[in-house]
């Protein structure tokens, strides 16, 4: 995913340190670049949505 | 055949190799899958879990092994995929690396590019993506920056096969004795030529690209170097140490910085904008945006439509009082009393269901019926600002007023995620650079910054009263300020530089708005539920023990000092639990009547003050220890209350909202 305030790419494992006060789990992502908390869509969004393919826009992505 | 080329077969005997090398996205797996086919293998990096793919491919007559290497952003690496990206580089001694470039952002990726030059890699340059490129009137002189740069360029849209032919030859042509160097500023250069006089083992990199790693705080290579040098380390470290202590910056900004001004002198000449199609919107409104003299403007246009009419206007007004007044005050409430009335013989149960602090009658009315839409209607602004990519240019905006205060750009990242949640905000803090800004943060989303429904229910109710949310608009942003700058100035401390690649401005993508603005409501909900039927049950455990009336009457003379109602104490006592709670009791005050214009802005004003709840002051404990956090919570309670009571006197004598 990219990350919403500097655009840069999240690899899929960041060492994720949740604050652990949230019932139900840790959401977020924290950018591995400039430290933003990124919301994690939850599975049921990713399947009825699809997943994010803003890497995609461009057409010449990996 | 060349005479060249078959000597370089004949001699190695084994495939030569190629590395692709750039950020994600930008056509590196394209090209590698151009140059080597279908017969490629993809596994992990040994040690690691990071894929990698391999694949042959013979280019005149030359086997070459071809390697495409995880997305990096730079040599300096922060991610486990940039980590095995540099080894990748430094272990493989490839004979060609093939850095791939985004032509469009060609600015912001060609720093690497020098990165590696400096590191003594044979570099070729891939400007991919021309063709969108050229689509917005952007036009290259390769052979132009092939010269100032010393190494091979080639523009290529490998995805339409441009430039395959010519990123061949250039690789089968490549010239190994070709080395640029370019020259930083006098001191940084000082510093580079001292280390690399000290440094007598033998790298795969440049000892220069290494001794600027190393500047950069590169933990890594200085254990690499400590390994290698061995007798002779003290003094490069001795040395490192003195060169840190005398620049008294952060070298890691301060390189980058230096690198992206020999970048913007590389390019000039470079590229050409095509007048006729002119700059498009986008970036002109990008430029607008980060101009103190129009961005202020605009951020108060986003402030105006996204939170006051939308979030305060249609989400706390339309859509609460459609909930609230509408389907719980009408049908479910009388139909759930009643049915409890009928059916429940005990008063403690049938309080605690639907009592005065009841689970449905104040728990789930509050969390569904006023906190969610407004924090729904807060999450999909803050999602359609975040998704165009408006943040980076707010943290350039606010940098110079926040260096006032003792921070910088980069602490928009902490405030802008406290109007969701300041406990998550708190441990964002982490990211600042120094103590003195993770202090002074967390002070400030402790003191002035609402949370997502504090600021929607204050918002939705000041809105009501003319000239009200004026006045707690002016005391916040007064607080904020003044506030910041006592903190600069009772924790002097160093200013660290800000500096961000401000990514391109866009149109917020509707599924990446829902999807955001979903995911935060969810998380939302499911933290808040379960807390508002604690923070029930407590409160009527408080109610039949005489415990809530106590503490009530304690707050009862601070209440009447402040000019407010003796009721409003429950609010604040609310508050301490969750800011939104809180908050939400001030709605049902102002519903009720209880409240004047001037008690009603009292009221908000300093419960927005007031002190951090619970989870946030469990967040500030662990981040900044007992000290701090304690210092925090009586400084913030004795401001709120001295505001609140200071506002209510000017409010009276001036006889302003009477």
């Amino acid at each position: 995913m990219k990350c919403a305030f500097c655009q840069k790419d999240i690899p899929e494992e960041v060492p994720e340190k949740s604050c652990g006060q949230c019932v139900g789990g840790c959401r977020k992502v924290h950018c591995p670049y400039c430290g933003y908390a990124n919301p994690l869509p939850s599975g049921w969004l990713e399947r009825m949505f699809g997943r994010n393919d803003d890497n995609q826009t461009d057409g010449n992505n990996e | 055949m060349s005479d060249k080329e078959q000597t370089i077969t004949a001699i190695d005997g084994k495939p030569r190799t190629i590395l692709l090398v750039g950020n994600p996205n930008v056509g590196k797996s394209v090209l590698f899958n151009a140059l080597t086919g279908a017969y490629t293998t993809v596994s992990n990096y040994p040690g690691t879990s990071v894929e990698v793919s391999r694949g042959d491919c013979e280019i005149h007559g030359v086997r070459y092994q071809v390697l495409d290497t995880p997305g990096m952003y730079s040599l300096l690496p922060i991610t486990e995929e940039e980590r095995v990206g540099r080894e990748i580089l430094l272990r493989e001694r490839p004979d060609v690396v093939l850095h791939v470039i985004d032509a469009r952002n060609i600015e912001r990726m060609l720093p690497m590019t020098l990165q590696l030059i400096e590191a003594g890699l044979p570099t070729i340059l891939v400007v991919n993506i021309l063709d969108e490129a050229e689509r917005r009137g952007m036009f290259f002189d390769i052979p132009l920056l092939e010269e100032k740069l010393g190494i091979p360029v080639v523009g290529a849209a490998v995805r339409r096969r441009r430039g395959l032919k010519e990123i061949r030859a250039a690789i089968v042509g490549f010239d190994t004795t070709l080395r640029a160097s370019f020259g930083y500023a006098s001191d940084l250069e000082r510093d580079v030529q001292r280390l690399t006089a000290l440094m007598t083992a033998d790298y795969t990199i440049d000892a220069r690209s290494l001794a600027l790693l190393l500047m950069q705080k590169d933990e890594e290579l200085l254990a690499l170097v400590k390994d290698k040098e061995e007798d002779n380390f003290p003094a490069i470290e001795a040395a490192l140490r003195e060169i840190t202590f005398e620049r008294r910056v952060d070298l890691n900004l301060r390189i980058s910085l230096e690198r992206k001004r020999v970048c913007k002198g590389l390019l000039e000449g470079i590229v050409r904008q095509e007048e006729r199609k002119g700059r498009p919107l986008a970036e002109h409104l990008s430029d607008l945006t980060m101009n103190p003299w129009t961005g202020i403007p605009l951020l108060l246009l986003i402030l105006y439509f996204g939170l006051y009419q939308f979030v305060g206007g249609f989400g706390a007004g339309t859509v609460v009082d459609f909930l609230e007044g509408g389907l719980f005050e009408e049908i479910l409430n009388p139909w759930v009393i009643d049915f409890c009335q009928r059916v429940i013989p005990w008063y403690w149960l049938k309080e605690l269901l639907v009592g005065e602090y009841g689970i449905f009658t104040l728990g789930i009315r509050y969390a569904i019926a006023i906190v969610l839409p407004i924090v729904g209607t807060f999450f999909v602004a803050f999602s359609l600002i975040e998704d165009s990519g408006y943040f980076p240019r707010l943290a350039m905006l606010v940098d110079r007023v926040f260096k006032l205060i003792g921070l910088n750009g980069r602490a928009v990242i902490p405030i802008v995620l406290g109007f969701g949640c300041d406990t998550m905000a708190t441990i964002v803090t982490r990211t600042l650079e120094t103590a003195r800004e993770r202090v002074i943060a967390t002070l400030l989303l402790a003191l002035a910054i609402p949370c997502s429904a504090q600021l929607g229910v204050i918002l939705g109710l000041l809105s009501a009263v003319p000239g009200a949310l004026l006045v707690w608009t002016g005391c916040l942003i007064g607080i904020f300020l003044f506030i910041g700058l006592l903190s600069a100035q009772l924790m002097p401390g160093e200013r660290p530089m800000f500096y961000m690649e401000i990514p391109p401005l866009r149109m917020p993508q509707p599924r990446n708005v829902l999807v955001k603005t979903l995911t935060r409501m969810q998380w939302y909900f499911l933290e808040i539920f379960p807390l508002f039927i604690i923070a029930s049950v407590l409160l009527w455990a408080g109610k039949l023990t005489g415990a809530l009336n106590w503490l009530v009457n304690a707050l009862e003379p601070v209440m009447r000092l402040l000019g407010l109602p003796s009721e409003t104490a429950a609010a604040f006592i609310f508050g301490f639990f969750r800011r939104d709670f809180g908050a939400a009791g001030l709605y049902d005050l102002q519903t009720s009547g209880l409240l004047s214009p001037v008690q009603l802005t009292v009221a908000a004003v300093t419960l927005t003050l007031f002190v951090p709840c619970v989870a946030q002051f469990l967040v500030m404990q662990r981040e900044r220890g007992w000290k701090v956090s304690t210092g925090i919570l009586v400084s913030v309670t004795t401001l709120a209350f001295a505001v609140g009571w200071a506002l209510n006197r000017l409010l009276l004598a001036t006889g302003m909202l009477q």
